[in-house]
């Protein structure tokens, strides 16, 4: 099995069915309700027949009734395209447990989940192997010791997956998946939200810690009619940091230098400043109709899933 | 404000010092982190990459450069001149009686004067004068006028209490002699004020400020000592102590009485009696021993009090030897009756006197007016010598009116109904040598004194021509003279001085020198330009002397026996004369310099400035 979830979980998993509060706008067949009208057994509505119309869709009761024909029409089932937005930048590869495990631990889960339901799951985690390349940033993950090109590899079997038989395939392409690197959220989201033909469900995992900021992805995102749920992952050294003195902090990702003198006097002013902009994160998402997790990287991956997407209906 | 020691500036060139260390770059401990996102709050003072770096607002800087001025200015010693005052004239006046020895302040009254004093000398302002005088039995000059402080602090610090009673009128006189052409001068006397004699000084306009010492009076004390043969028992001798209880509640102790020969033999314990002393009472002793040899007695309270220089005191006991007496007179039966009724005289009766009286202690003359005068001590009676007063009138029926009661002479002999018909007085008052005992409003009827070595007392009156004879003073008043006119005794009395008092004798041959053993076991050597009298001040410590100067060898006491010094009831005013009084003063000079202060308020920002850098850091 996968070493992302365990079998238990999986299990639990399976009941599960992501709920999506718009109509399915894809144009793939699935198991979602639709605008579209089609085969399925779900009735929709009647029509007055005009010829050429199939006959086996005349409803005989009614001809009955009224002496007129109708045609009775179903709604046709779509897919939900679940687009999960993996964030595999340098700062992501920091923490114990690592918040990129963490990451892909939870994009496994929803993907499963979405995998169950025959909905298209993509994965798309940024930056990507050409960003790299192109960055200054290398591929730092020593547990995977992959070339650039299995990367690309690895990463456009990720782009789209369905149905339940590519689980399996699919967390191991997760497991395959390594970090490094400088991301850029916001055009990473944008780019996102552009490429995708059918609008449907976004999961955004990520630490946010993002200089340029977010907002302008994630309305992106929102703007093409996505319904986003945001999961922030932040390590509890970045949570409660254990190094104190005068340090020169550099950072992963632009190699920038940072002078502080850091004293134990100062956690707390040190934690309000993390939950200033967690608290922002939030209510940034909150105004927009995004649901918002914060999951410290440590924390029980149950939890998160069974209790806290549950109760957010993100999947019921 | 001005600098003692302005030189001291030198050490702001640290200041610099210190601006550099800040100048120079902190090393920092690099660290590794997902995102300096979140830190942006905590950006450090500094961010330049050069070993220098452009000096920046630094609390921790300010709190040095605030230290390190403050160490500076403590350093230059600076201080306020308060006001454009004329140059002062202190006068310290220690109190180096016994009492100061109390130990009610820690470690002792005279610790005490003497730390303050010592404030006194660390305000002194550098054109101030200052004087320091020990008051002790005798007034010492410990320090002349002078601004060194040094020196100063050196006299107060070596200067120690004696054994002796104060005597501060000598103090005051001098002090008073310093200021009194000095437009701005005070007297600080430091004292308990267990001091006499005051009111017989005139304060006047003395600029005196009087600082008390002393907390409690917790003290019995021996103010009296005599011994005499017992009048009861001839064989015997009585030793009375007098033991006074100056606390306000009753205190117990054991009175102690040793005996110590002479010979040099060990002290032995005769008798120990215990006491029990109301409150402010005096308890009087008297201890009934039998004495085999000429030896010294000494009393001791046991108890623990506040003052130890009064628990104990010694007195030299002669065993007793006839007294030989001639009478010179034309008959008086009366008188000699009562001169043989007094125990122990050899009496001889003459009518007139040829040979000086050689041979007898002393001479009693009834109204004869003797061919040769006699060289020892006289008892006249109505006789008339050029010597002793330049002229005499008469007097009829004086009243008598005063007597002293006190004096020796007449213990317990009154004169209540005494008529006399006619009297002798001194026409031009008492001479000086004199002392008058008995007075009519006219003048002094009975005179008693010392002329040269020679004890002299004058009784006006004719006994006959009285009704005193009849009276049971008469009796009484001779064996006083008796006891009083005897050499021997006069001689017991002279080695019984109090401390700080010289002792003097009287040397039948010059000698060159002399030895004396002190009451601690050391010796000291005497130097004499052959002198007739031998003179020894040197009796600051109570206790027994032992004196050897050629053939003569003598045992004498030197003892407080003050009453006035037993009582260390500390005084809150002093009472001059009849009308002044001077109370302590409640001023307590501080040191006028500033640097202490600023030295704490350096420890303080240092302090502070450990708590800030820690409170970044850790």
């Amino acid at each position: 099995m996968s070493k992302l979830l365990t079998p238990e979980l999986l299990r639990y998993l399976e009941q599960f069915q992501l709920l999506a509060a718009r109509r399915a706008k894809s144009s793939s067949k699935g198991e979602r309700r639709s605008r579209a009208r089609g085969q399925s057994v779900e009735f929709a509505d009647h029509r007055s027949y005009v010829p050429g119309d199939d006959f086996r869709y005349l409803d005989w009761n009614l001809f009955g009734r009224l002496d007129r024909l109708f045609l009775k029409l179903y709604e046709e089932e779509r897919e939900l395209p679940v687009r999960i937005f993996l964030d595999a930048s340098e700062s992501m590869t920091f923490g114990e447990p690592r918040k990129f495990d963490f990451a892909r631990q939870v994009a496994a889960a929803i993907g499963y989940v979405a995998l169950c339901g025959f909905d298209r799951v993509s994965v798309i985690p940024f930056p990507n192997a050409e960003a790299r390349i192109g960055g200054k940033g290398e591929i730092s993950n020593i547990q995977h010791p992959t070339s650039n090109a299995q990367q690309s590899a690895i990463e456009g079997a990720l782009r789209s997956v369905r149905g339940k038989k590519s689980s399996m395939q699919f967390f191991a392409n997760l497991n395959a998946l390594a970090g490094g690197g400088g991301a850029d959220l916001n055009e990473a989201l944008r780019r996102g939200a552009l490429e995708a033909r059918h609008t449907g469900l976004a999961i955004v995992l990520s630490d946010f810690l993002d200089p340029a900021g977010y907002e302008a992805g994630l309305t992106a995102l929102v703007g093409r009619g996505f319904q986003v749920n945001c999961v922030q992952i932040l390590a509890p050294e970045e949570l409660a940091p254990s190094t104190f003195g005068d340090l020169r902090l550099v950072d992963s990702e632009s190699g920038g230098l940072q002078e502080v003198t850091f004293g134990r006097y100062r956690m707390k002013a040190y934690q309000q400043t993390v939950q200033n902009f967690v608290q922002r994160l939030r209510e940034y998402c909150t105004r927009r109709g995004m649901n918002f997790f914060m999951a410290p990287s440590n924390m029980d991956l149950q939890d998160l899933l069974l209790k806290q997407l549950r109760k957010a209906e993100v999947w019921g | 404000m001005s600098f003692l020691a302005p030189l001291a500036f030198a050490f702001a060139a640290s200041i610099p010092v210190v601006i550099v260390f800040y100048l120079l770059k902190r090393k920092r401990v690099v660290k590794l982190v997902s995102s300096t996102l979140l830190w942006q709050k905590f950006l450090a003072d500094t961010q330049a990459s050069a070993p220098f770096q452009k000096l920046r607002k630094n609390w921790l800087l300010y709190l040095q450069l605030l230290l390190l001025a403050l160490a500076v200015l403590a350093l230059t010693r600076p201080y306020f001149a308060t006001e454009a005052k004329p140059a002062q004239l202190r006068v310290v006046i220690l109190d180096g009686s016994a009492s100061m020895q109390a130990t009610d302040e820690s470690p002792a009254r005279f610790e005490k004067a003497r730390a303050e004093a010592l404030k006194w000398v660390d305000s002194l302002e550098p054109t101030d004068q200052m004087i320091v005088l020990l008051a002790g039995a005798n007034t010492e000059v410990k320090q002349s006028a002078t601004s060194e402080k040094a020196a100063l602090r050196r006299v107060l610090q070596s200067a120690a209490p004696a054994d002796s009673p104060t005597r501060l009128v000598p103090a005051l006189k001098m002090a008073e002699s310093l200021v009194r052409d000095r437009r701005s001068a005070e007297i600080h006397l430091f004292s308990d004020g267990a001091i006499s004699e005051l009111s017989e000084f005139e304060l006047k306009a003395l600029p005196l400020i009087f600082h008390k010492v002393g907390q409690r009076a917790d003290n019995l004390g021996i103010t009296a000592l005599d011994v005499r043969a017992n009048p009861e028992d001839a064989t015997q001798r009585a030793i009375y102590a007098n033991v006074v209880n100056v606390a306000s509640n009753t205190l117990s102790t054991d009175l102690e009485l040793y005996f110590q020969g002479l010979g040099g033999e060990s002290r032995q314990l005769l008798e120990t009696r215990p006491l029990t002393v109301p409150g402010q009472q005096t308890a009087p002793q008297v201890f009934r021993v039998s004495q085999a040899k000429d030896g010294v007695f000494t009393v001791r309270l046991t108890g623990k009090d506040d003052l130890a220089a009064d628990n104990e005191a010694a007195i030299v006991s002669l065993l007793p030897k006839p007294v030989n007496v001639l009478l010179v007179t034309r008959g008086n039966r009366l008188l000699e009756k009562a001169l043989r009724a007094v125990a122990n005289v050899n009496l001889a009766v003459a009518n007139d006197l040829t040979d000086a009286g050689a041979g007898f202690d002393f001479v009693v003359l009834d109204g004869v007016t003797p061919t040769d005068w006699p060289s020892g001590n006289v008892l006249a009676f109505r006789v008339v010598n050029p010597n002793w007063m330049e002229s005499v009138s008469s007097v009829d029926g004086p009243v008598i009116v005063d007597w002293k009661s006190t004096h020796p002479l007449l213990r317990y002999a009154g004169f209540d109904n005494v008529q006399i018909v006619q009297s002798l007085t001194p026409a031009r008052g008492t001479p000086p040598w004199a002392i008058s005992i008995l007075e009519a409003p006219q003048a002094p009827l009975i005179l008693a004194g010392e002329l040269g070595r020679q004890r002299l007392v004058w009784v006006g009156f004719d006994p006959l021509e009285s009704n005193w004879p009849l009276r049971v003073s008469f009796p009484i008043f001779i064996a006083n003279a008796v006891d009083w006119l005897n050499p021997a005794s006069a001689k017991s009395a002279q080695l019984l001085v109090k401390a700080g008092d010289p002792f003097r004798l009287a040397l039948a041959e010059p000698v060159k020198s002399a030895e004396v053993k002190l009451p601690d076991g050391k010796s000291t050597t005497l130097n004499f330009e052959g002198a007739n009298e031998l003179v020894f001040g040197d009796t600051a410590k109570q206790g027994v002397y032992h004196l050897r100067a050629g053939t003569n060898e003598v045992t004498f006491c030197a003892n407080l026996l003050d009453a006035n010094e037993s009582d260390i009831r500390p005084r809150d005013e002093l009472k001059f004369g009849e009308y002044t009084r001077v109370e302590a003063t409640t001023v307590q000079r501080t040191n006028m310099e500033l640097w202490r202060t600023l030295a704490a308020i350096g420890l303080v920002v240092l302090l502070f400035e450990w708590w800030w850098y820690h409170r970044r850091t850790v």
